[in-house]
């Protein structure tokens, strides 16, 4: 349903607007709509104005501004962590906030630098030790050699292996030897060792051959191979020692500020919503006003709280909505418990204007009785029931797999009762183990009544939207579309019972009469509909015959769903049966989930909504704020 | 072979109807997709649309039937 709105507009004196707008975002219930004073009309005082704040009122929106934007960067720079809210009161310690933010960010950007660079650290020591660790085997195996200098290379590519070991050999003149071994990323590391006199010859070679020469921070470069690894190892702790420390007082920082800045900062975003909600409003020299939009269940509540918090002060007035502000006022749509979950189906379209209808009690109404009318299958009705009271309850969670599932259940319930009519349990196994007989109409044996239910079944779904419009049009004096509508809804009826005159002739139904009023109305609906209005009544039959979907796609369910028993049977083998009919079955639940979903939505989108609904409408969007 | 020509017309009925529909639903399927990616909200008009040509095939399908039946 689409709830009724008021058009409001609030007064009060100037110096009340800031706590006004506050109790009106605290309550969420209240849209400003600044067009809606039109500031050109004779009625409108001359002296009112957009309201533009002072210089104090400016001077205090920078101010908080700023605050809030080193308080966001600090809590930027926080530990990430879900603590409480601080339930402090920002405003009698703004100045005090102000100093500590200043001196907090500074410190916490120092500690996050400190970690940022002492996580580099570790991350090249770990490396390094990780590359050193490995040579450390390969260095045992080298001869003893007092005059013997060790470089570590990385060679990404292993192919390049005997390239690289050719050009060593070579420019040293056969006095050094690579050894190498495989890290966890598929390439190379390799130990170098030459004498002295040798080595500023290999590092260019290696430099020439483009393999990068892997170096140690300076401190590590003159020890021996095991004496490095250690050394290593006890720097790589020490840093650790040290980003820990430094992550435990950040954390102790964040524990004990972050509730209080969370906090200042929600304040702080509130006061500013505020400054930003001024320009919504409208002033004289010492007054305010703002329009807008509230349910109109809300207004005698929130006039009650202006009353009780400003003593009088602060006026609440309903206006009366005129017909150029119908397009303006905003939709807000809430349903029963039974129709909400067809929500889902109906937020698939745009909103319906003000003046027009909510989709969704049609949908509630309309869509299980057809989605019923398609499948009509006890058995699948059963097993439908069990998933949606499957995805109703466990997926609690997922609002719209859960309201999918209560969509489903009230399917499932139509499922078996057109089942039981039509006599289906699983296509024709229940006329085979149970004996079970249609109670009205076998639709797989009864093709032409079936068409004829199906279609007399489109043709009060298509005139119901027809009147609905007419209704609608007549109620917003728009005299002409009502009249159209109505001329509509009698033709479809004339040329239905001519229709059924003419191919079945029966003694209480003379076609004469009938052409003689087609022929008087034909006229009235092209000057109420224009030129196109006979176009439109064609249209109209063919939404009509739309419907024959129904029992086209029941048919082809309950088709599939024999084939799959006779085939089943057809095996020979109890358990082999079994499995043929159930994949079979399975797969046609699953065309019976889909199709009559498909089918449903589109006879109500195109067929049944196309007639009366106005859609475009503008989505309510309250001022509120969210709890702290 | 009457029946014969009865049952090749009803096929003929429904079948040419389905091809329509189905060249005409991969056109509008293909522009849907790609009109989904772009604007997410436009999911039930793309549904509309695609859904809009099964009226050549469900009317064939009664042609099929009047011919079938009658």
């Amino acid at each position: 349903m689409i709830i009724r709105m008021a058009k409001v507009d609030i007064v009060g004196p100037k110096d009340d607007l800031m706590a006004t707008l506050e109790l009106l975002r605290g309550k969420g219930v209240f849209q400003p709509d600044p067009e809606l004073l039109n500031l050109s009309r004779d009625d409108v005082p001359r002296a009112l104005s957009s309201l533009i704040l002072d210089e104090n009122e400016l001077r205090e929106r920078s101010y908080f501004a700023d605050l809030q934007e080193r308080i966001r960067s600090l809590l930027d720079l926080f530990p990430k962590m879900t603590g409480e809210v601080s339930a402090l009161q920002p405003l009698p310690v703004i100045d005090l906030l102000d100093e500590l933010s200043e001196r907090h960010l500074s410190e916490v950007s120092s500690l996050v630098e400190r970690l940022r660079e002492e996580g580099e650290q570790i991350d090249g020591l770990q490396q390094d030790l990780q590359f050193w660790s490995l040579l450390e085997p390969l260095y045992a195996k080298l001869p003893e050699h007092s005059n013997l200098e060790l470089f570590g290379v990385t060679i990404r590519r292993p192919e390049d292996l005997p390239a690289l070991e050719r050009e060593l050999l070579q420019r040293s003149h056969g006095r050094c030897q690579l050894s190498t071994a495989t890290i966890e990323d598929g390439s190379l590391v390799g130990l170098i060792a030459t004498d002295r006199s040798t080595a500023d010859v290999l590092r260019g070679a290696l430099d020439d051959v483009r393999v990068p020469e892997r170096r140690l921070p300076e401190e590590f470069i003159g020890l021996p191979l095991p004496d490095r690894v250690a050394s290593l190892r006890r720097r790589l702790s020490e840093k650790q020692q040290e980003h820990k420390s430094v992550e435990e007082r950040l954390e102790r920082l964040s524990t004990e500020w972050r509730p209080v800045y969370v906090r200042a900062e929600a304040w702080l975003t509130e006061r500013l919503a505020l400054y930003g909600a001024t320009a919504a409003a409208y002033a004289t020299r010492h007054c305010f006003v703002i329009d807008g939009w509230m349910a109109a269940a809300q207004v005698p509540v929130i006039e009650q709280q202006l009353a009780e918090v400003f003593r009088g002060r602060v006026m609440l007035q309903q206006l009366e909505i005129l017909e150029e502000d119908i397009a303006r006022v905003p939709v807000a749509l809430r349903n029963p418990t039974y129709f909400a979950p067809f929500e889902i189906f109906s937020r698939l379209l745009p909103l319906p204007k003000y003046s027009s209808f909510d989709p969704t009690p049609f949908i509630g109404l309309f869509f299980p009785v057809l989605f019923g009318m398609i499948l009509g299958d006890v058995g699948y009705g059963l097993v439908i029931a069990f998933l949606a009271a499957y995805l109703a309850k466990r997926m609690s969670h997922r609002p719209v797999i859960c309201n999918l599932g209560k969509v489903l259940g009230i399917a499932a319930v139509y499922t078996m009762l057109f089942g039981l009519l039509y006599g289906e349990l699983f296509g024709n196994l229940g006329e085979i183990w149970l004996d079970m007989h249609p109670l009205w109409i076998d639709r797989a044996k009864a093709l032409l009544p079936m068409t004829v239910f199906v279609l007399s079944v489109g043709t009060m779904h298509v005139l119901f939207g027809l009147l609905l419009g007419a209704w609608s049009a007549l109620r917003h004096q728009q005299r002409r579309e009502g009249v159209f509508r109505l001329v509509m809804v009698l033709l479809v009826v004339l040329v239905i019972l001519f229709g059924i005159g003419h191919f079945f002739p029966q003694p209480w139904l003379a076609t004469g009469p009938l052409l003689v009023m087609i022929a008087i109305l034909l006229p009235v609906l092209v000057a109420a509909g224009g030129l196109l209005a006979p176009l439109e009544l064609l249209k109209t039959f063919g939404n009509i015959i739309s419907y024959v979907r129904i029992m086209a796609i029941g048919l082809s369910s309950v088709l599939l769903a024999v084939v799959a028993n006779r085939l089943g049977g057809l095996t020979g083998n109890l358990l082999t049966g079994i499995l043929v009919a159930g994949v079979l079955h399975g797969f046609n639940l699953l065309l019976g989930l889909f199709a009559p979903t498909v089918h449903g939505l589109r006879l109500h989108y195109v067929e049944f909504f196309s007639k009366f609904l106005d859609l475009g409408g503008r989505r309510f969007e309250p001022w509120g704020r969210k709890p702290p | 072979m009457e029946k014969v020509y009865i049952a090749f017309a009803a096929a003929l009925a429904v079948g040419l109807p389905a091809i329509a529909t189905a060249w005409a639903q991969s056109r509008i399927g293909a522009a849907g997709s790609g009109t989904l990616a772009e604007k997410p909200e436009l999911t039930g008009t793309i549904i509309i649309l695609v859904a809009i040509p099964e009226t050549m095939v469900i009317l064939g399908f009664v042609v099929a039937s009047m011919i079938l039946l009658m």
